[in-house]
Parts: C-alpha cells; sequence; structure tokens
C-alpha cells in the first residue's frame, strides 16, 4: 500500500521489540467478538492513483461549474476572481500540511500569516480586532449571539427577518436549549424594516442582528439601529454574506458595530459546493475577551525578538471545559492563509476594483430589464431580486438558461420557504462580462 | 548535551518582515475581468470615507513574503509530527489534484441539483463508506469539524429523548481523560456534565459509571480507545448500563484511527459517532483547518439527523432541505464538501483490501515507541497501548526537567514535539501519536532522540534542555505577556 512505509521484516522486527508474535495480539484487548477479518468490509477495491484521479474527473465532467457557465448565484457563496498564487500557497505542504500552531517556536510561518490576516480584516471592515476564524458565516452569527448574550448576560436576542436564512436557521439552533427568547423581525418587502428592528429592540435585548448589505442585496443606513443600541444598551452585531462590499461602502465598524461577522469566501475560496469556506468574526477592543475562537497575538522571544502566539487561550475549551466561550477546537487556518494571500495581492485598489466592478455588472443588468421583470427597490450592491409575472414566467427562464449554461439564480422559495415561487436571487461579481449580461438580458426578453 | 541532528533539520534561519513593513505606496498590480461602467450616485454615497489601508504587494513580493513565512513552519511534509490525538499522517497529494477539478471546485451550493450529480455521487458514495466503515449506518457529513459533531450528536440525542417525552433528562457523563470539547459541547447543548474519576489503569470505572447512573442521564460521551491510548475492554457493559438507565452512547471518534477496518464502534454499542476526517482520513489539518466532523448514529437517532441531508431515487441524487423531525441545519452549508471528498480519495485508495493496515501499523508504530522507552520515561498505565501511548516526566522530574522542557529540546533535535500536558489525568503528560505514516527509520530516531534526552537527564548534563530551542527561529516565546496585552492587530505608528 502506497502510504504504508513498513516491509513485513520492519513489521516483523518490531513485533519482536513489542515482545508480541503477531500483529492480532497487539488488538488482544479488543474482545474477539467485535473483530472484522480483514477485507471483509463491504467497500469497494483498492484503487490506484490514477484510477481515483479518473474517478473523480469523470464525477467533475458531469457537473456543470461556474468555468463554463455565466454564474448568476449568489446568497451567501459568491464566484468571485482567483489569483492562482492563492492556491500555490496554500498548496505549501509547509501551510497545508501544519496543525494547529501550538508550539510557537516552529509555527512563526501561520502564526504571522494570522496576525496578517487579523490585522486586514479588521481594517476591511473597520473594526478593533479580529479572531483567528470561525467555521463560516452561519456558524460566526451564532456564536456572535452567544457572545452577546454572555457579555450582557441578558438573554433575548433580535434578529432582522433580512439575515439570510441560514444564518438564522443555525442561530436559532445553536440558541435552541439555552433559554431565553429570539425574536424575528419581519422584513418590508425585500429589503430590512429599520423602523421595525428598532421598535424591537429593548431593556432586555443582549443583541441586535442585522445583516449588510441585506440578504437581497439592500445597502441601507444603520445609524437608527446603532442609536436604539445606544438606548437600550443592546450590541449590535452586524453580519454580512461578501467581505469584497466594504472595499466600496461603508464598512459596519464605521456605524459603530460592537461585532461584525460574515464569510470571508469572496476572499480568494472557491465555492466549493458549500465548503470549506470562511467564518470571520470581528469585535471592538473593549469585547476581546469573551470572543470565541483561536487568536493570534505578537509578543516576543527569550531573546527579545518580536514572535507570534495563539493567545487568551483560557476562554478556550482545552482550558475552561464547560466554561468556555465556545466548543470550538479547529478553525478554518488554511483558508485565513488564502483570504490573507488574496488580500496581499489586492491591496485597497484591487479590492476596490472587484467591487465596483462587481456592483456595476448589477446595475448593468438592472437598468436594462425588461418591462415585466422587476428588480428589488431600493440601493444594492451585488445582490438583488428579481421578480417574476409568475412562478410560469420565471420557470420558463430557468429552463433556457438551463440550456445555455447560465445559472440565472436561486429560486428565493428554496432559501425561504415562505417566499412566492416566482423570484430570483441574482448576483454578479467581478467575473461577470458585460457579454454575460447581455446573454442574460436575452434571455429574459426571451422568456416573456 | 551535544547538538546531534537526527533529522536533517536545522532550523532555517531567515528573517521576514510583517507585509505592513513591506508596504509602499504603488499602483495596483493585479488585472480584473469585469464590468467597469460608473456606479450610481445612490451606491456612491455609502462610500467607505476612510481607506482600510490593506497593503498591496506585486506579485512576486507576495510569492517570497508567504514562501519565506512557510518555511518557518513545521509540517508533515517536512518532518515527524507525533501530537497524541491529532493524527498528524501523510496527506496524499492525488487528494489535492482531484478536488481542484473545475467540476468539483467552482460548483455553487445552489445551482441546480440536475447539474451536480457528479458531486453528489461521490458525497453519497462517502455516507455509505462511513457508515460501513462505523457500523453506524446513519450519516451527516455537515458538521464542519469533530467539535460541532459532538455538538450535533448530543442535539439529536436530545431531540430523541423530547421525542420520548423524556426532556428532563440533561446530565451528560463524560470521563476525566475526556477531550475538553466534550464538556464544551454538553454546555452548549444546555446539558450538565458530570465528570467521572478514571480508575489507576486510566479505564472507565464501573462502580462510578454506575453510582452516576439514573433518571436525569441523557447520555455518557466515550472516546475509545480513549486519550491515555488504552482501549475500554468493558465497552459492551458500559454501553449496555447507559442503555439499561435509559441513556445514549457518544463515541468520540478522534481515536478512530486505531479501529479503521478492524473493528465497527457500532457493533459495541456506541450510538453516535462523530469521525474526525482530517485525522483518521487524512485531510490536511492546514495549520488549524478546516476539518470535518460527519456524524454517524444507529436507526435510535436518524430520525433527528441534520438537514440539508443527501438522498438517492433511482438514480438520481437530491438534496432534501427540511423535514419534521430533523434537527435542522448545524452549518450554513452541507459540508466542507473540498474536505470530504478528500477523505473519500483517501478511503478509495486503501479499499476493503487495505484499510484495515492504518489501525494495524498506527498501534504497531505506538506500541514499538512504547517498548523503547519505557524504563527511561515512566508509563502511568501498562499494558498494550493502540494508536498512541502515554508517558510523564516523573523520572525527569527527578532531575529538575519537566515536560514542558523536554518538549522543546525535540525542536533542537528536529521533531515536533508530542502533546504535552494531555490528558489531565496524569501529571506531566507526554501523549505519542506516530500514526501509520511513519517509516521505522524514522520513528528509530524520534525514539534515539528521547533517550538522549533521557540520558542528559541522568548525567545531570540539563542546561540545553532548560535553554532549548536554541535552533528554531524563535526561541521560547513570552505568552504570559501576549495574553496580559494581547496586541491582535498590527499598527503603524
Amino acid at each position: 500500500m502506497r502510504f504504508l512505509p513498513h516491509t513485513d521484516a520492519d513489521r516483523s522486527a518490531m513485533l519482536d521489540t513489542i515482545g508480541v508474535s503477531d500483529m492480532r495480539e497487539l488488538f488482544a484487548d479488543i474482545p474477539a467478538g467485535f473483530h472484522h477479518e480483514p477485507g471483509s468490509l463491504d467497500l469497494p477495491d483498492a484503487l490506484s492513483e490514477a484510477a481515483i484521479v479518473r474517478k473523480f474527473t469523470q464525477a467533475s465532467d458531469k457537473n456543470r461549474h461556474a468555468g463554463n457557465s455565466s454564474c448568476f448565484l449568489g446568497g451567501g457563496t459568491y464566484h468571485h476572481f482567483i489569483p492562482a498564487v492563492v492556491d500555490y500557497v496554500i498548496s505549501r505542504g509547509e501551510f497545508l500540511t501544519a496543525y494547529t500552531p501550538y508550539q510557537p517556536e516552529i509555527a512563526q510561518g501561520t502564526l504571522q500569516t494570522l496576525f496578517e490576516f487579523q490585522t486586514m480584516i479588521a481594517r476591511l471592515l473597520g473594526m478593533d480586532v479580529s479572531n483567528a476564524s470561525m467555521y463560516d458565516a452561519a456558524t460566526s452569527v451564532a456564536e456572535a449571539a452567544l457572545m452577546a448574550r454572555r457579555v450582557k448576560r441578558r438573554d433575548r436576542v433580535v434578529i432582522a427577518g433580512s439575515v439570510n436564512p441560514r444564518y438564522r436557521a443555525v442561530t436559532h439552533n445553536y440558541l435552541s436549549h439555552l433559554g431565553g427568547e429570539t425574536i424575528v423581525v419581519d422584513n418590508s418587502g425585500f429589503s430590512t424594516d429599520v423602523e421595525k428592528v428598532c421598535a424591537n429592540i429593548d431593556e432586555a435585548t443582549a443583541c441586535v442582528i442585522v445583516q449588510y448589505p441585506d440578504f437581497y442585496g439592500s445597502v441601507y443606513d444603520l445609524t437608527e439601529i446603532r442609536s436604539r443600541c445606544d438606548e437600550t444598551g443592546a450590541l449590535m452585531i452586524v453580519a454580512f454574506s461578501d467581505a469584497t462590499a466594504f472595499a466600496l461602502i461603508k464598512p459596519p465598524g464605521e456605524y459603530g458595530a460592537d461585532i461584525v461577522v460574515g464569510s470571508g469566501q469572496a476572499l480568494g475560496i472557491p465555492m466549493g459546493f458549500g465548503g470549506p469556506h470562511l467564518g470571520l468574526f470581528t469585535c471592538t477592543q473593549k469585547l476581546l475577551r469573551q470572543m470565541p475562537g483561536r487568536v493570534c497575538g505578537m509578543t516576543t522571544d527569550a531573546n527579545g525578538k518580536r514572535g507570534f502566539v495563539l493567545t487568551l487561550s483560557t476562554r478556550e475549551q482545552h482550558i475552561r471545559r464547560e466554561k468556555a466561550t465556545s466548543n470550538i477546537c479547529s478553525n478554518q487556518g488554511l483558508m485565513c492563509t488564502a483570504a490573507a494571500t488574496y488580500m496581499t495581492l489586492m491591496g485597497d485598489a484591487g479590492l476596490k476594483t472587484v467591487a465596483e466592478n462587481s456592483a456595476a455588472a448589477l446595475q448593468m443588468l438592472v437598468s436594462n430589464l425588461p418591462v415585466d421583470v422587476k428588480a428589488a427597490d431600493g440601493v444594492h450592491y451585488n445582490e438583488t431580486v428579481l421578480s417574476f409575472k409568475d412562478q410560469a414566467h420565471r420557470d420558463t427562464l430557468l429552463a433556457k438558461a438551463g440550456k445555455e449554461a447560465i445559472f440565472a439564480g436561486i429560486p428565493l422559495e428554496n432559501l425561504n420557504s415562505a417566499a412566492e415561487p416566482r423570484h430570483l436571487l441574482i448576483a454578479t461579481t467581478e467575473m461577470t462580462e458585460a457579454e454575460d449580461v447581455s446573454r442574460y438580458l436575452k434571455l429574459l426578453e426571451a422568456a416573456q | 548535551m551535544t547538538a546531534s541532528n537526527y533529522s536533517g533539520v536545522a532550523g532555517l534561519m531567515h528573517e521576514e518582515p510583517l507585509l505592513f513593513e513591506h508596504a509602499h505606496e504603488k499602483a495596483t498590480s493585479i488585472s480584473l475581468p469585469g464590468v467597469t461602467t460608473p456606479l450610481s450616485d445612490e451606491l456612491a454615497a455609502f462610500s467607505r470615507t476612510k481607506k482600510a489601508n490593506i497593503p498591496g504587494l506585486s506579485e512576486p513580493e507576495a510569492v517570497r513574503h508567504f514562501v519565506r513565512l512557510s518555511q518557518w513552519n513545521h509540517s508533515i511534509e517536512t518532518g515527524f509530527y507525533p501530537l497524541g490525538s491529532c493524527t498528524m499522517k501523510y496527506n496524499p497529494r492525488a487528494n489535492e489534484q482531484v478536488v481542484r477539478l473545475p467540476g468539483l471546485a467552482h460548483v455553487h451550493p445552489d445551482q441546480p441539483v440536475e447539474s451536480v450529480q457528479g458531486l453528489l455521487a461521490l458525497l453519497f458514495e462517502l455516507q455509505n463508506w462511513l457508515g460501513e466503515i462505523t457500523g453506524l449506518p446513519y450519516v451527516t457529513l455537515q458538521p464542519a469539524a469533530g467539535a460541532q459533531g459532538e455538538w450535533t450528536g448530543l442535539m439529536m440525542i436530545r431531540a430523541a429523548l423530547e421525542s420520548r417525552g423524556e426532556s428532563h433528562r440533561n446530565k451528560v457523563l463524560v470521563p476525566d481523560s475526556a477531550h475538553g470539547t466534550n464538556p464544551a459541547s454538553a454546555a452548549l447543548c444546555g446539558m450538565q456534565t458530570v465528570e467521572l474519576k478514571s480508575l489507576a489503569n486510566g479505564r472507565v470505572d464501573l462502580e462510578e459509571l454506575k453510582a452516576n447512573l439514573d433518571e436525569n442521564v441523557a447520555a455518557l460521551m466515550l472516546t475509545n480507545p480513549n486519550t491515555t491510548g488504552m482501549f475500554e475492554s468493558d465497552i459492551a457493559e458500559i454501553c449496555e448500563l447507559v442503555h439499561q438507565a435509559g441513556g445514549f452512547v457518544y463515541g468520540d471518534g478522534a481515536n478512530l484511527n486505531a479501529l479503521v477496518g478492524i473493528a465497527k464502534p457500532g457493533d459495541m454499542g456506541i450510538d453516535c459517532l462523530h469521525i474526525n476526517v482530517h485525522k483518521t482520513f487524512s485531510t490536511p489539518h492546514g495549520g488549524g483547518g478546516p476539518g470535518g466532523g460527519p456524524v454517524v448514529v444507529n436507526e435510535s437517532l436518524a430520525p433527528f439527523l441534520p438537514t440539508p441531508r443527501i438522498v438517492k431515487n433511482k438514480d438520481a441524487y437530491r438534496i432534501i432541505h427540511s423535514d419534521e423531525s430533523s434537527i435542522g441545519p448545524v452549518l450554513g452549508s452541507i459540508g466542507q464538501v473540498g474536505v470530504l471528498l478528500r477523505a473519500a480519495a483517501y478511503i478509495a485508495a486503501f479499499g476493503k483490501d487495505h484499510l484495515h493496515k492504518i489501525a494495524e501499523d498506527a498501534v504497531l508504530n505506538a506500541n514499538y515507541i512504547l517498548a523503547r522507552l519505557k524504563g527511561a520515561y515512566h508509563v502511568p498505565f501498562e499494558g498494550i497501548c493502540k494508536h498512541e501511548c502515554l508517558l510523564t516526566d516523573e523520572i525527569q522530574n527527578r532531575h529538575g526537567i519537566k515536560t514542558l522542557d523536554i518538549a522543546k529540546q525535540l525542536i533542537d533535535l528536529g521533531f515536533h514535539p508530542m502533546t504535552v500536558y494531555f490528558p489531565l489525568v496524569v501529571h506531566g503528560a507526554m501523549l505519542i501519536e506516530p500514526t501509520e505514516s511513519e517509516s521505522r527509520e524514522t520513528i528509530d530516531a524520534f525514539c534515539d532522540a528521547m533517550l538522549e534526552i533521557a540520558k542528559a537527564c541522568e548525567e545531570g548534563d540539563t542546561e540545553a534542555l532548560h535553554a532549548a530551542p536554541v535552533r528554531s527561529i524563535r526561541s521560547r516565546l513570552d505568552e504570559t505577556a501576549a495574553a496580559r496585552t494581547p496586541v491582535l492587530v498590527w499598527k503603524e505608528d
């Protein structure tokens, strides 16, 4: 077997050293009735490397993908450009095959990269500090709610209905056995009802969770929500789906958010059918000791040289056990490395171009829609809802799009079962060329 | 002691500034596609007012920066990495190749299900394999990591108890040798943890277990083999006792590498188990993640599996987004798909012919290390171990040397240290897990290094041990200062 270095001679010499006569003796502590004969499991025969590559290539070939289609899908996952260097860096064995940096003297590569990642993420979101990542946006939102409950010692959570339904469902699950109350505030159409959100925040509220731009892509002013939080002492948590937005629009930190959480997938990570993605978690300096997850900090070594370590570990499960701030152990370390590399290549200017082109493609599409297809009202970044006359109208479009290798949008009811089945959630990025927009518009004309 | 060189690595000494220290104002070097028409005034009204100040480096500068940083890491590809309970095995390169195929990497989670049948087939097949390997046939691939798998499993157990009208059961029994995630996951489910004291031989004390089994018990969380490296031979009786008391047995699958292809947790009475695919099934650890924590269960918990879920109808795969008894989603997607695909490729490479050899060689290597080091190091629990062996610093303590010093000296000798100070049930723990990937030559070199350290202690030649590491890019770092005044982001003055 190609991954096992021992020869039979090695094995028998090692068994001699141990003082047992055969391999099965090493398993004598497992009651005999539980032993399975080698080779008796109901699994396929071993495949050669060539056969594995063939099997996966055939599977890949059966799928349509963003490389051979025009992609107008969003809803939390976006097809942005990924420079080749990003994949090269995360393919380096030294990053790829290292563990959590528990021995900092021989993990400075991972640690310095995490410190750079934390710095860039905090700056992009306009926040004081960042941790070294959570699993994904949905679990980041849930952990933010848990953190707010700890900080405020209050157990009422207000969440806008315009937060991605998946983030809401996971958050609901995380809170489900911990007592307290979770209030979901209805939208007004396809946008956040700021007035109604504010009206639901009271003195018993630990936090309010809003998404910005919201699930429907709407960009709106968070000032009133901040004021209402100040009046009641609730924490303001802002979630987001596409981190590139904040190279262009005012980041949540500029509105005075206490905790900002969301997805870093847009920063150099492939869509990958949903994972592995990157959960981002940032907060104000004041709250950092209640943050969940790994955190990297700067320090010095015994010779006075600058170095980096995982720090504030007394918050964590391996020290605090049931009293930890979270049960999280692993993070998305390699995805942090990807995002750090991506941001380093882009810089402010590159990120801004990504954001501008993403928004421009949507504006080009929306401003040329046929009369019987309506885009959601309000200001949008790179995502919106298209509404059709009826389901038949929309499904005609989807059928035509399928034949033309266009992913034309996500039927809204797939994500939010309460939605009427005549809407599509659509998104654009810098990968959307003018030609893609024209093809989409032609399809819309043809679907009437 | 002499600065012997066992591994051919003597520390790569170069300095690399923070990228913020590299940065200087420059034109963006990246070329980007897309639509470049001017934006609306309405959107422009929301423009950010302060620059983010993210420095852009040119491509050659960025590559050199990160390649240099990479060289400051120990990794499996550069050396032995015997972290106990972490299963740092070799990560096959072919697996990296196949997950980058465009039809697997650049697919959107919400594209039409008909357009992604090839990928769903691979995931569905993986579910079946995990069910077969563990003897627990109902599978969710969704949990993002082991800790999330634990929480998912406990949520399902809660749901099952509620469906029986036994929602008062909220006590989770956890042996004192358990991973810290176990009690933390129980707390996140709103459950009370009761710690069980282990026997003097490192195993579960049946009397202590019986004394704590009452009408409020929801579950026992058990790692088997446990974190001292010993198999809980009373496993069948343990499970039976918990079941008789009306509770479930949750298996922490972190140590599945000792059993894979040899014995199935489901046969032993475990009801629910998470699998760390980044351990047993060789998906790369990536400097902390991403991991993957599929959960496998028996029929009693099957109705409560999370959604979304992949099902097969005739020859077509579908995704079920919700059903009544499910606990619902635990992650924003169907799982860490890229990680899961690597695990599938790994299992395919071993197949039914070779899978058991993983556990055999892993257990062989751990026992070989134990045989070579006992005498020189204190072995707290006698007998055959499984895939990892536990030592302590008791003998070296007499010479003023503790586990931390031994660990740091190993760095100078070219090895990553073992897991230190875990499990908590012994003082000065050193938990060594070699995995099946290592050659006898490497393992012998590691044992030689450990014996040299022990000899240096006996001879009172301990100066180097206190100073270590001196050959790494940094010496011991001041963790106290880091925690007292946390500096988590760079600030230009």
